[in-house]
């Protein structure tokens, strides 16, 4: 009995503590980004561009930046993480898809800091040699390393998703003589739309929030890309580098107008995942 | 009624054995069934009859750890087929022999893409023939006047005897040679059972049936010829 009363008490405070932390860094951000809000220059920061000669600290470029790359490695990343999943939870041998599945686990292990290392010394080089354009440091290349990096737990939210297919339909189809891909197409991918939104929007979240892939592959520049050749920096980026230069200066503020950004982005993405997974309860 | 001696072999398995795991079901058994007839396969709960079932359909492969020794063999458009050849065609073989499970299991769609399933697969596409596959089928199966009106509901708000004929007209949308049948009347009132029993008696002329059940006054009623499964299923550890 006391053990359980002990345990109980345990949990709710470990809840509380990490709900309340989760509060605590919204209040801190909005405190120290008060200065901005009180001039009315928290959007106007949002929609100007950045140059310092000209008094102009405007995060709009890097707020391009991060959708840019973000957008782009889920356009590499989706298709891939969805056929792999297919095969690893449809298509392949038994055999063969633990082996798969047991990779795709261990990728996630991986710290992204590695990944940046790959992207420097062979992304990097390949990207300049093969467009010729530049330090090959580009939208480009970040964003093909960063779906490296959120393909790993993609795959494994999708493959959850298609292996929670009730026995009855997957025998169903089965019985019926559907091919594992008709299966796939006809029965198992209709029955998963909301897992996949759902893992989507996940990814969506994490790319948003790398900050090492940019930081190492995107060049950093200043500037509202033009093209996917082009260098950009993301609001992460932005902020770390910032951090890492100077403490008390304009330029110093705009990095809680980023990290805000980024806060309410992330956490309102969250909500939809619980919004959707809520839908989800219902149909079925 | 007896059993039609003329009528020649359409399904029949050599020393068959089966494993769960070690969990020893089915025990060297070697039978044959005349085509054109109704099996009734009969035995106490757990002794293997949905499982000999599968045989006939590979759809036990996909379970973990289990393990089929003998053989089995089908008479397909007049020609002997090892089930468990490489070269035959999984879905093809499925087609040929539909099956109907224990417990009803509509897909998550309408109950005209239900029955219009098998025809999807198999490539049958053309909206009038399809149209006229789906009406007939549900005829057969006594479903047609319960819902030729919602016809986009889904499939899964049927009441359980319906969903059970509607699983029955959807395995027989392909014309099957062979019907496997797992209790298909367990979710029927007597009614509904006794239609059912009709529908399987028409279908005998064109179709090899082997049905599970354990209800013996049905047997009785509609069955050929019965194969016991009983005994002693013991773990060989
Ligand atoms: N997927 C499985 N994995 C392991 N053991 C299984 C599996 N399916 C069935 N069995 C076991 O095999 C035996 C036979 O099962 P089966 O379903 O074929 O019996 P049954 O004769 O159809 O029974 P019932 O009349 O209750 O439907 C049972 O002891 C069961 O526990
Ligand atoms: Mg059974």
């Amino acid at each position: 009995m006391k053990r359980e009363c002990f345990a109980e008490t345990g949990f709710l405070g470990a809840a509380v503590l990490s709900a309340s932390l989760t509060a605590l860094i919204l209040i801190f951000m909005l405190f120290l980004g008060f200065p901005l809000f009180r001039g009315g220059c928290f959007f106007t920061l949002l929609t100007t561009p950045w140059n310092p000669d000209k008094g102009l600290f405007g995060i709009y470029p890097m707020l391009a930046g991060t959708l840019s790359i973000v957008f782009l490695s889920l356009c590499w990343a989706f298709p891939l993480s969805l056929g792999a999943s297919a095969l690893i939870s449809v298509i392949a041998p038994t055999g063969f898809a633990k082996f798969c599945k047991k990779t795709v686990q261990m990728l996630t292990g991986i710290p992204t800091v590695i990944y940046g290392f790959v992207g420097v010394f062979l992304l990097v080089p390949f990207i300049r040699e093969m467009f010729a354009s530049g330090s090959g440091m580009s939208i480009l290349s970040a964003s093909l390393m960063l779906s490296m990096v959120i393909s790993p737990t993609m795959i494994l939210i999708f493959t959850d998703t298609f292996e929670s297919i009730p026995a009855s339909y997957s025998a169903a189809a089965d019985a019926l003589g559907a091919s594992p891909v008709q299966k796939l197409l006809y029965v198992i991918l209709p029955y998963s739309r909301q897992g996949i939104f759902a893992g989507l929007i996940l990814s969506v979240g994490r790319a948003m929030g790398d900050t090492l892939i940019a930081l190492m592959l995107a060049g950093n520049a200043v500037a509202v890309p033009g093209s996917i050749l082009d260098s950009a920096r993301t609001l992460t980026a932005h902020i770390a580098l910032v951090i890492a230069a100077d403490f008390d200066s304009i330029e110093f503020k705009t990095i809680f107008a980023a990290g805000l950004v980024l806060y309410v982005f992330t956490t309102s993405l969250i909500l939809l995942v619980r919004i959707i997974g809520g839908m989800g309860m219902k149909n079925r | 009624m007896t059993e039609n001696k003329s009528n020649e072999i359409k399904i029949k398995t050599v020393n068959l054995s089966f494993y769960y795991n070690r969990l020893h079901v089915l025990k060297d058994i070697s039978v044959e069934f005349p085509e054109r007839s109704i099996s009734a396969i009969v035995g106490p709960s757990g002794q293997g009859k949905s499982t000999f079932l599968m045989i006939f359909n590979r759809l036990w492969e996909t379970i973990p750890d289990a393990r089929m020794e003998g053989e089995a063999f089908i008479r397909l458009k007049n020609k002997w087929v090892n089930i468990y050849d490489r070269s035959i065609s999984l879905p093809e073989l499925r087609r040929s022999a539909g099956m109907v499970f224990q417990t009803p299991n509509p897909l998550p769609m309408s109950i005209f893409k239900n029955i219009s399933f098998p025809l999807k697969l198999s490539g049958v596409i053309e909206k009038q023939a399809v149209d006229e596959k789906v009406e007939f089928a549900l005829k057969q199966a006594f479903l047609w006047e319960e819902v030729k009106d919602r016809l986009s509901d889904d499939a899964r708000s049927l009441s359980g005897g319906q969903q059970q004929r509607l699983c029955i007209a959807r395995a027989l949308t392909l014309d099957p040679e062979i019907l496997l049948l797992d209790e298909p009347t367990s979710f029927l009132d007597a009614g509904s059972g006794q239609i059912i029993e009709d529908l399987l008696l028409s279908l005998k002329e064109s179709c090899t049936i082997l049905l599970i059940s354990h209800y013996m006054d049905q047997i009785r009623r509609i069955a050929d010829r019965v194969m016991e499964l009983s005994g002693d299923t013991s773990n060989n550890s």
